[in-house]
């Protein structure tokens, strides 16, 4: 079953295509990353989805007959820069969207009350919003989002512009999400798409370049290789690795060691043996694979 | 019910914005200030000078209906004036600042949208004029004459109507510009036209709701109501409809950008 199909949706904008004919459809219960630099037009796809925009050209089909009414009743948007009504308190925001999304004064408040709780906006719902912080307006944004239940969560860059702290809060909260809803974020930092989501669509000028589950996408055939750090380096280290029998090859980086081995699977429990007998400070283990930053290198100079 | 839900708000941010307290005192002084200073006029003469030895002064006290009319009259400039600014960036605020945005990704009906706005506005500014004329009303029986209750609420009614008007043409420049500054300047513009084209060809377009003024002051004087003012009131409420109409529709049309 599909949640949302998208048929050749094409965006011009005087005579350029900012989207260009894009397809793909999404899977009720995932997570999925629009990934792409600035520009690619991801905000502007978005924005299609969730109803604000038409598209030039093309076709967004909500799962065929069962939702037959306007698309903004299922879906909840989160813009890049959420702005709020800033004399209000976030507990009235929310309760006034949601009483905007047909619920019941009543229902809302309920739900409001609920989602400040999920969002840890509990202790500041009597706050006018102009006093919130980024990260704090960032939240309040995605909880709005989910005020009426929506079946897709529509982000658009929800943690670029956060602090570290901000960051790690909100993907803690797309993951709490997964579990109930399909999510559709976009993003430019590809470690955000890594962590949370599980398939992606990578979008550059306009088109989509790649698309598919992330392990698809981003796991190479017949990996050799383990890359280990350590906090204070042990002694004689080199030697040590070389005596495993598994290990074929030890080169040393700027920042650790390549362990080239002939079997991933003895490797990494000889490797890891070995550590935890020697109790050598480990930082850093991990099995060689192509990351998105060299997908999406490779599909955008293609 | 989602009307009820952006009516309130907005009653709401027109009391915490401070609208609903001084609209209606900036109007109650335009609207007493002329009666007040005629009235006092000689006095506020001797008091502050500087007339020479000799020089007689013969001011004629201006009769009840002139002193009403006045009232009229300040609002229907200054009144005007205020009621755009209120209301210019009702739509186009929320439009720049990006609230629209998320406030339009709720399954929300564009005429809900813009008529909750405008009967709420149109709420603040009707309580200020009739607030502001009553007042004036009762400073002019005591100073000037008697005009009778009907007569003041009647006129009151018939100038909330010319407002209306108005306010109908904010919102139509609202929807479609995103800088208030523009969409005061073009109400202003378009009203200042409408006033002009009327005055000049007043004789033909007598149903011309710019003319709805100038029917209160025959009104003040005669006693009677000119029929024309109904066809000038028909013409107000069917611009301010069409206004309405052509805002929610290129709302609806717009893409954000």
């Amino acid at each position: 079953m599909t949640l949302m199909s998208v048929e050749q949706l094409t965006k011009t904008y005087q005579s350029t295509n900012v989207v260009d004919e894009l397809t793909f459809s999404l899977e009720p219960g995932k997570c999925v990353a629009l990934l792409g630099p600035n520009g690619a037009g991801k905000t502007t796809t978005l924005r299609m989805l969730a109803g604000f925009i038409k598209p030039t050209k093309g076709e967004i089909v909500f799962n065929e007959e069962r939702f037959s009414r306007d698309v903004r009743h299922y879906v909840g948007y989160l813009p890049q820069y959420p702005v709020f009504h800033n004399w209000m308190s976030g507990e009235e925001f929310l309760t006034y969207v949601g009483q905007l999304a047909y619920l019941t004064k009543h229902e809302a408040k309920a739900k409001a009350a609920e989602l400040l709780d999920l969002v840890n906006l509990s202790d500041a719902k009597k706050q006018r919003i102009s006093k919130y912080s980024g990260g704090m307006k960032q939240r309040l944004g995605i909880a709005q989002a989910l005020i009426h239940d929506p079946k897709l969560i529509i982000l658009d860059e929800p943690v670029s512009s956060l602090d570290p702290i901000g960051r790690r809060e909100v993907l803690n909260l797309i993951r709490e999400l997964k579990k109930d809803a399909t999510i559709l974020f976009s993003t430019h930092i590809l470690n955000d798409a890594e962590e949370v989501s599980e398939e992606i669509l990578l979008m550059h000028k306009g088109k989509m370049i790649k698309q598919g589950a992330i392990s698809d996408v981003s796991e190479t055939q017949g990996t050799t290789s383990i890359h280990l750090s350590f906090g204070d380096e042990p002694k004689f280290i080199e030697e040590r690795l070389k005596e495993i029998d598994s290990v074929f090859n030890v080169n040393r980086e700027e920042d650790g060691f390549i362990v080239t081995v002939h079997d991933i699977n003895i490797a990494r429990s000889q490797l890891l043996d070995l550590i935890q007998q020697e109790e050598w400070e480990l930082t850093r283990f991990e099995i060689g694979k192509t990351s998105l930053e060299d997908i999406f290198m490779k599909a955008v100079t293609e | 019910m989602q009307w009820q839900t952006i009516f309130k708000k907005e009653l709401t941010e027109h009391w915490r914005s401070f609208k609903w307290i001084w609209v209606p005192i900036v109007f109650i002084i335009f609207a007493i200030m002329d009666p007040l200073t005629m009235y006092y006029f000689p006095i506020i003469m001797d008091t502050v000078g500087n007339v020479p030895e000799g020089a007689t002064m013969d001011f004629p006290t201006p009769s009840v209906a002139e002193a009403m009319i006045m009232s009229f009259s300040q609002l229907g400039l200054l009144g005007v004036l205020i009621a755009v600014v209120v209301s210019m960036g009702l739509v186009s605020k929320e439009v720049k600042s990006g609230v629209y945005e998320l406030v339009l990704s709720k399954p929300v009906s564009f005429t809900n949208y813009i008529t909750a706005k405008y009967v709420a506005i149109l709420m603040l500014i009707a309580f200020s004029l009739a607030a502001s004329l009553l007042v004036s009303w009762y400073y002019v029986n005591i100073l000037f004459g008697t005009i009778s209750f009907i007569q003041i609420v009647v006129s009151i009614l018939f100038f909330i109507v010319y407002f209306m008007m108005i306010l109908g043409i904010v919102m139509l420049f609202n929807s479609f510009l995103k800088s208030q500054g523009l969409v005061a300047f073009l109400s202003i513009i378009t009203v200042v036209a409408l006033n002009v084209v009327s005055s000049i060809y007043s004789h033909v377009i007598t149903w011309s709701p710019t003319l709805i003024s100038d029917y209160i002051n025959v009104y003040f004087y005669s006693g009677q109501l000119e029929t024309e003012i109904w066809f000038s009131s028909v013409a107000a409420v069917a611009i301010t409809v069409i206004s309405l109409i052509i805002a929610t529709i290129t709302l609806k049309n717009k893409a954000i950008d």
